[in-house]
């Protein structure tokens, strides 16, 4: 065997290295093909479409110019070009020596027959609009589709003939990863191979199609051209929130959301007429670039950055085109001049978004995103706390009877009573909230509104609001008199410590010198600010007994208009208080705009874990005893001793209110379901979350052209419109110079470059490698496309038809060119080694998602969950850190399903990206990233060998192998063999993995202790049952297969 | 012949295929639908490109020490007597000369020059001046050239650390190092060709790091740099799962290799005989990293020589150490990151720390190299992304100051590799602030380090996105010959 192997590697060698130095010369030599490479890589950065750097006042790219001065057609000898690059005199000849370029025998034969044969030009391919071409004529039948026809006719013209079309096992394989990035189940091979219909092919690929695994499939790889990530690269790289977008996303595939629509509301969604959330959602996809927070950043400087990435990343993804090399100066092959640039520039030069973002989440513009399961939870909330206010309303409407009853019987208990003190202008008892909303008594019109975190919790009387989390209420309309008239306030309070400080209620405008005034506990005693201006024009005055901790205690203010410290008095459960002075002297107003706020002042002095009942401002200077009553006795006796009919209706509404909340248990019952209803949807609307969405200013950002590129030299001679390369079609007539009308153009159906970039990005995708193989590079220096008239087929048949994504690449999985083996042989391996012929199916590495999803899957431990939120499955400790700002950035492993979702899912983290997958070619995703490089190295080995995730995975296929393989262990391998690969094993390698087996588990019998550790990764728990010699001889063989060639290929 | 060099053979020859079709860019595709095709054998025998090195080079590899927050230059080696006299005084509008701030000092009021609150000594024949808190630095002032007129256009860290490791401030550009894995290869198959190693500094808040500072960017990823750790598993997945002892291993690399050539033989795809001899390699680097890792064979006249914290691993001295080994392996591109030189406060309490992390390791590997004959092909460089303001950030006391990000001018020295001993070069204004004489972009240094690796810096070349990218960036880099010897 090792013989056949020697030969059959040394036979290989020989074909791939014979140096074959004569190269033969076309029959017609073709510019674009032949002669543009060469002139664009050696002559045009200097005879080229950059005026800056043009010699000689020579243009070779430009026809004329040329002809006029250096190309005679037909008479190479007399060519001054041809003369030149012949040269052998060093101060002659082309291109100069000091460039370092130089041009081949081979080469400079070809520009010798291309001058003979007249030297033609053509417009470079990808800028004139794709014509749907003819079917060619094949001398041979074959095929399914018109796909077929033209790569059949290449292969025909190059002697070739195609592959036969590959096994059923290796075609349902190939297809399923390919489309949905998982490999097929059992039964599914089965299903396929029993399928003896001429659709049985067919309805696999429709039932892939329509799987919610294409869309995920299909994301991915956006998300790598989207630069998608759960951070923001730059500087302290803290996290963000973006998979909404991404979410977004796999939902646009699934629907197959036409491609005109995906890249319109990717790019401009936010500025189509009356755009609906998920269109505004879509535009995050110029908003996952990388952003900075770093302190010392120039603003203006960042917000020019991100333009420029957004110009770079739409002429790469959408037009294929190396746009961004023209930022600094005309464009060296490309005809884009730099103020083209500046014309494309400024579509995006009018965003709202800041140079300077956030290191802890997003930043704006954003849109708040709810859940479909969170919405669901917050409407059936909505629905209860709905019928428990009507039922509340309408018990209030039968209450009155019951009402009077009491009322009767309650004053007749009360006795004599101080009267309620006079001059009451504002009363907020806090006993009912309505949608976050409660009254002031004396004033309906005045909004009071609770704010943020904070609980409505059982007070003094009635209810009380507890501050908690910074919460607030929010009274609009209550004002004091001005600094030189009396007014009095206090309320109840129930501190949670007994040395509390903070703002219990307040008017005051801290950033104005702390204009107005407060009440406040400072370490635990009641005390008072009215300031004009803090601390010179001010009296503070602070008593010097603590309020009791968990109990409820009055605290009251009266102040007499005198300005002094000893016109203001503090009382403590209606006893006049001793107070410290800390500012005496006012003379100036008190009034602020800031509106009246209990629990802190405007921003500051926050009143956490104290709970606030009945507050009250008075117009007047209580007096002691006034302050006494307030302070003994409940505030509704006194409302009882006025006889009901002198009762006036506030004070009625204020007894019924009593009433109800604290004597009738009927409505108790009612206020208890509604409390419950508003906690619910409270718990339900916590932890909201955003997505960024692009945004315009209202008046145009004016754009200029930046020499060198550079932000801070914008040349504002010329101020400069949007508008797009002049090589390319001009924008539709009543396209707005926005991005909207950006996307329009994009979306013309003969635009020469959106459908081809579009089909040939899906064709990589299945063929592993693009008709043009730079597939974001279709300008002059890009490479020529293997098939130029399928790919015009291709683009043109998409853009006619809808731009239908799931059409497009059915028909291309459809096609008899993709269903072709791939083996290899000598004579196809010499006629075409890089199979850029397609004359077999193509062979390739799965990319690194699809490793581990493939373990996750056969191992049956792939949790199926779509979108929401990164994950954080096992990745090495210490790798955030180690990286980190400051170092305090640790990653926190997740549990149990989160360690088993797609790799698409992964937290995305781009400063230390989960090593697993970079190691297997994944991006950083810090820029967009259109094609992955793909590599086979020994650090990909360790991750498939060691890596916990595939040690567990191996333990869980162990597993499976035992309890679904049947009973021998050749059953078992024969069984796991086709779950990894979904062929049967030859028997050579049933041999292998069988005697495998049998070694270890006889080496695991001896040795139980390595079988129990073996067992012992991953958080999964094993079904303890079995044997764990066998089960750990079993991981052994699984660790085996997820380590084979054949397993992380797709053949 | 030996199963695993047969592999390697075919793998170099591969991926010479692989390079002719995906790098060699325009010329040499526009002719790939012709019938055959041209290919040269590849001449390098450590896997680089072919025709690399250029010409016959000085140096073998490179040792940088990255000082990663932006050193101090004034502080350091850009020292003047003449700063004494304007201590306190305002920065004179004639020497800022409008040029752009940080926004961390842009809205200060005043701009108060600070004279070094440190002795320094005139050191070496050459009598440069060193800051008394590096006196083993000082002591090998004879073996190196500082450049004192670095200068680079970023000025934050983000930015210019990654201007300076890949040659512009864009991202998704390859590291200095993947572009010396990419174009020389490496003479050591069992170990990767490019190392990094990262150590906290003792002085400062440590500003971010990020792995595209060692990324290879648009080359293929097996030239991005593997992260050295220290602890248990130096290279990440490097150890075998618990109850797998390196028999069991060996055995089921057997079987795999086995099959694998079983599926070579059914479908002739190289790529299946490379996977083996990568499989073959992940079994050895298995046990060469540990035993490069494993200090306890070094001498204790060594391990003193490299000062106590070389006991301590995941210290810079360790790494410093670490990185004699891994020259003395033929590692070609040694990247160590030290932190913590980011000193916007505090200067005079935190930058003595961070110099006593440093300063006898880094001397010490110079000395090292030196005495095992290596000095001479190895290139050690040793700096940050750019250096600090002459004028106070913040309050400036009798004790206490701080200094801004400063990229016009800074200093960075280099040794061996045929740089010359005992060198000064460039010269700055009596405030350290503006270049006087003899600038070196950090491109034109990047420049002068490749070219005495062997390589011309415009023709190490990777064709993306259209251009011919390299990592001297776009602005015309200039070797700088009077930096070498």
């Amino acid at each position: 065997m090792s013989l056949s192997r020697t030969i059959l590697a040394s036979t290989l060698i020989s074909l791939l290295f014979d140096p074959l130095a004569a190269e033969e010369l076309p029959k017609t030599v073709q510019f674009n093909r032949d002669i543009r490479p060469i002139l664009s890589n050696n002559c045009f950065l200097c005879h080229g479409p950059d005026k800056g750097r043009r010699k000689a006042n020579l243009r070779l790219d430009v026809e004329e110019e040329a002809k006029k001065e250096v190309i005679i057609p037909g008479k190479p000898e007399e060519s001054e070009l041809w003369a030149r690059i012949t040269s052998t005199d060093k101060d002659e000849s082309m291109p100069p020596p000091k460039t370092k370029k130089s041009l081949n025998a081979h080469q400079v034969a070809l520009i010798k027959k291309w001058i003979e044969q007249g030297a033609k030009y053509e417009g470079h391919w990808a800028f004139t609009s794709p014509q749907m071409p003819a079917l060619p004529k094949n001398i041979n039948k074959w095929g399914y589709n018109p796909i077929d026809n033209f790569t059949l006719k290449q292969l025909e013209a190059n002697g070739l003939t195609p592959s036969p079309e590959a096994a059923k096992e290796i075609l349902i394989r190939r297809a399923t990863f390919d489309l949905t990035g998982l490999p097929p189940t059992l039964q599914e091979i089965d299903a396929f191979l029993n399928d003896k219909s001429p659709k049985a092919y067919e309805s696999v690929v429709d039932r892939l199609l329509a799987s919610k695994s294409f869309a995920e499939r299909m994301t991915l790889h956006w998300m790598d051209v989207a630069r998608y990530g759960d951070s923001s690269v730059h500087h302290a790289d803290g996290p963000r929130t973006m998979w909404p977008w991404r979410d977004w996303v796999i939902d646009a595939y699934h629907t197959n959301k036409s491609f005109k629509d995906f890249a319109t509301e990717q790019l401009a969604g936010d500025l189509i007429p009356n755009a609906s959330n998920d269109q505004k959602i879509a535009t995050g996809f110029n908003r996952n670039h990388g952003t900075t927070d770093e302190g010392g950043l120039i603003i203006e400087e960042y917000r020019v950055e991100y333009v420029v990435d957004r110009v770079k990343t739409t002429g790469n993804v959408f037009l294929g085109l190396s746009i961004e090399c023209a930022q600094c100066h005309s464009h060296k092959y490309d005809p884009i001049s730099q103020k083209e640039y500046y014309q494309f520039f400024a579509f995006f030069n009018n965003n709202s978004d800041s140079g300077k973002q956030t290191r802890g989440g997003n930043a704006p513009p954003m849109l708040e995103v709810v859940s479909d399961e969170k919405l669901a939870r917050i409407q059936a909330a909505e629905i209860k706390l709905k019928e428990a206010e009507k039922k509340i309303s309408e018990y209030k409407k039968t209450a009155s009877t019951a009402f009077d009853k009491w009322a009767i019987e309650a004053a007749k208990k009360v006795g004599e009573q101080p009267e309620e003190p006079a001059g009451l202008y504002a009363h907020l008892p806090l006993d009912e909230f309505t949608d976050r909303k409660s009254t002031d008594l004396l004033n309906e019109k005045n909004e009071v509104k609770w704010e943020g975190k904070g609980r409505v919790v059982k007070g003094k009387f009635g209810s009380a609001f507890r501050v908690e989390g910074n919460g607030y209420i929010n009274a609009q309309g209550i004002k004091p008199p001005e600094w030189n008239k009396p007014f009095s306030y206090g309320c109840w309070v129930k501190p949670d410590a007994g040395n509390a400080s903070g703002a219990i209620f307040s008017k005051m405008n801290e950033s104005n010198a702390y204009r107005g005034f407060d009440l406040w506990l400072q370490g635990g005693a009641p005390g008072t600010h009215i300031i004009h201006k803090w601390k010179e024009n001010a009296v503070k005055v602070v008593g010097k007994t603590k309020a009791k901790a968990k109990q409820w205690s009055h605290i009251f203010v009266t102040y007499d208009g005198s300005g002094k410290a000893s016109g203001t008095k503090i009382y403590l459960n209606g006893k006049l208080e001793a107070h410290n002075i800390e500012a005496d002297g006012l003379n100036g107003s008190i009034q602020t705009p800031n509106d009246f706020r209990i629990g802190r002042r405007s921003n500051s002095a926050q009143a956490n874990n104290i709970e606030i009942d009945d507050v009250r401002i008075y117009n007047r200077t209580l007096s002691a005893s006034e302050v006494a009553s307030l302070a003994g006795n409940d505030p509704i006796a006194p409302l009882l001793a006025i006889a009901p009919d002198k009762r006036d209706a506030k004070q009625t509404a204020t007894l019924l209110n009593h009433y109800l909340n604290n004597i009738d248990k009927n409505f108790q019952k009612l206020t208890t379901e509604k409390s419950s209803a508003e906690k619910e949807k409270g718990e339900a609307s916590k932890n909201k979350i955003t997505t960024m969405v692009m945004g315009d200013l209202p008046k145009m950002r004016p754009t200029y052209l930046l020499e060198r590129g550079h932000y801070e030299h914008p040349n504002k001679e010329e101020e400069i419109k949007a508008n797009v390369p002049s090589f390319l079609p001009t924008m539709p007539k009543d396209a707005p110079a926005n991005r909207l009308g950006l996307a329009q153009w994009l979306t013309q159906p003969d635009h020469p470059l959106t459908a081809r970039v579009a089909v040939n990005r899906y064709w990589s995708l299945l063929f592993g490698r693009g008709i043009v193989s730079t597939v974001s590079d279709f300008g002059t220096q890009g490479e020529w496309p293997t098939h130029p008239e399928l790919l015009d087929w291709l683009a043109t048949d998409f853009a006619n038809n809808d731009w239908n994504i799931k059409r497009t690449i059915k028909q291309m999985v459809m096609s008899a060119t993709y269903r072709q083996s791939s083996k290899l042989n000598k004579d196809l391996y010499a006629k075409d080694p890089q199979n850029r012929l397609l004359s077999r199916g193509s062979r390739f590495r799965l990319q690194g998602e699809f490793i581990r999803d493939n373990a996750l899957s056969v191992s049956g431990l792939l949790a199926n969950k779509v979108g929401g939120p990164g994950v954080k499955p096992y990745q090495p400790p210490g790798l955030w850190n180690e990286v980190s700002l400051s170092g305090n950035v640790r990653f926190k492993q997740d549990a149990g399903e989160n360690l088993y979702r797609k790799s698409m899912y992964t937290y995305w983290k781009r400063s230390a990206p989960a090593p697993s997958m970079t190691i297997f070619d994944a991006p950083t995703r810090e820029k967009c990233m259109v094609e992955r490089p793909r590599t086979n190295t020994p650090l990909q080995a360790l991750v498939t060998l060691n890596d916990p995730q595939f040690t567990e995975a191996s333990r869980n296929l162990a597993q499976r192998i035992i309890k679904e393989g049947g009973k021998s262990p050749k059953e078992r391998v024969e069984y796991a063999y086709r779950l990894v690969t979904s062929r049967k094993p030859k028997p050579i390698i049933l041999q292998i993995l069988t005697s495998a087996y049998n070694e270890e588990h006889a080496n695991f019998g001896k040795n139980t202790e390595a079988a129990n550790k073996l067992l012992a990764i991953g958080e999964s728990k094993r079904d303890e049952s079995i044997n764990a010699a066998e089960h750990a001889a079993w991981t052994i063989v699984a660790s085996m297969l997820l380590n084979l060639d054949e397993v992380i290929t797709r053949l | 012949m030996d199963p695993i060099y047969e592999n390697g053979l075919l793998q170099t020859r591969r991926e010479l295929i692989f390079n002719a079709a995906k790098c060699l860019g325009g010329a040499a595709l526009g002719s790939l639908m012709a019938p055959k095709t041209i290919a040269a054998p590849n001449t390098n025998p450590y896997g680089g490109l072919s025709g690399v090195p250029h010409f016959a080079p000085k140096a073998k590899r490179v040792i940088m020490l990255f000082f990663s927050g932006g050193p101090s230059h004034i502080d350091m080696f850009d020292y003047k007597p003449a700063m004494r006299g304007f201590h306190g005084e305002e920065l004179p509008d004639s020497v800022r000369n409008g040029q752009r701030l940080t926004t961390m000092t842009s809205g200060q009021k005043s701009f108060p020059c600070v004279a070094p609150m440190f002795e320094f000594k005139r050191m070496g024949a050459h009598g440069t001046w060193v800051n008394e808190t590096l006196p083993h630095i000082g002591s090998i002032a004879d073996d190196i050239t500082i450049v004192k007129s670095m200068h680079s256009e970023a000025i934050n860290h983000d930015p210019a650390i990654t201007y300076i490791l890949t040659g512009t401030q864009q991202l998704g550009k390859p590291s200095f190092g993947s572009w010396i894995s990419y174009g020389l290869g490496s003479p050591n198959k069992n170990l990767p060709s490019y190392i990094v190693m990262i150590s906290r500094g003792s002085g400062a808040a440590n500003q971010a790091l990020y792995s595209r500072l060692w990324s290879s960017g648009f080359l293929p990823s097996k030239h991005q740099g593997v992260n050295l750790r220290s602890g248990k598993e130096p290279v990440l997945y490097l150890k075998d799962p618990e109850g797998i002892d390196r028999n069991l291993r060996r055995r089921m690399l057997d079987g795999i290799s086995k099959i694998n050539q079983e599926q070579f033989e059914e479908f002739g795809d190289p790529e299946t005989q490379t996977r083996i001899s990568q499989y073959e390699m992940a079994f050895r680097m298995q046990s060469s990293v540990p035993d490069l890792m494993d200090v306890s064979t070094e001498p204790k006249g060594i391990m003193d020589l490299y000062g106590p914290d070389a006991n301590r691993a995941g210290s810079f001295a360790r790494n410093c150490i670490l990185a004699r080994r891994m020259a003395e392996r033929g590692v070609p591109f040694i990247h160590l990151f030290h932190r913590g030189w980011d000193h916007h406060g505090g200067l005079p309490g935190k930058f003595p720390k961070q110099c006593k992390d440093i300063d006898q390791p880094a001397a010490a590997l110079v000395k090292d190299l030196k005495q095992r004959g290596m000095l001479d092909e190895t290139l050690v460089i040793c700096g940050g992304e750019f250096g600090r303001t002459i004028y106070s950030q913040g309050k400036l006391t009798k004790t206490n100051h701080g200094r801004d990000h400063h990229s016009r001018c800074f200093a960075t020295w280099i040794a061996g590799g045929g740089f010359k001993a005992g060198y000064e070069h460039g010269e700055t204004d009596d405030h350290s602030y503006n270049i006087v004489k003899d600038p070196v972009h950090i491109n034109d240094l990047n420049a002068t380090l490749l070219q005495q690796m062997g390589i011309d810096h415009e023709r190490l070349t990777y064709r993306f996105l259209g251009l011919d990218q390299r990592l001297t960036g776009v602005e015309g880099a200039k070797v700088i010959p009077q930096l070498v010897a």
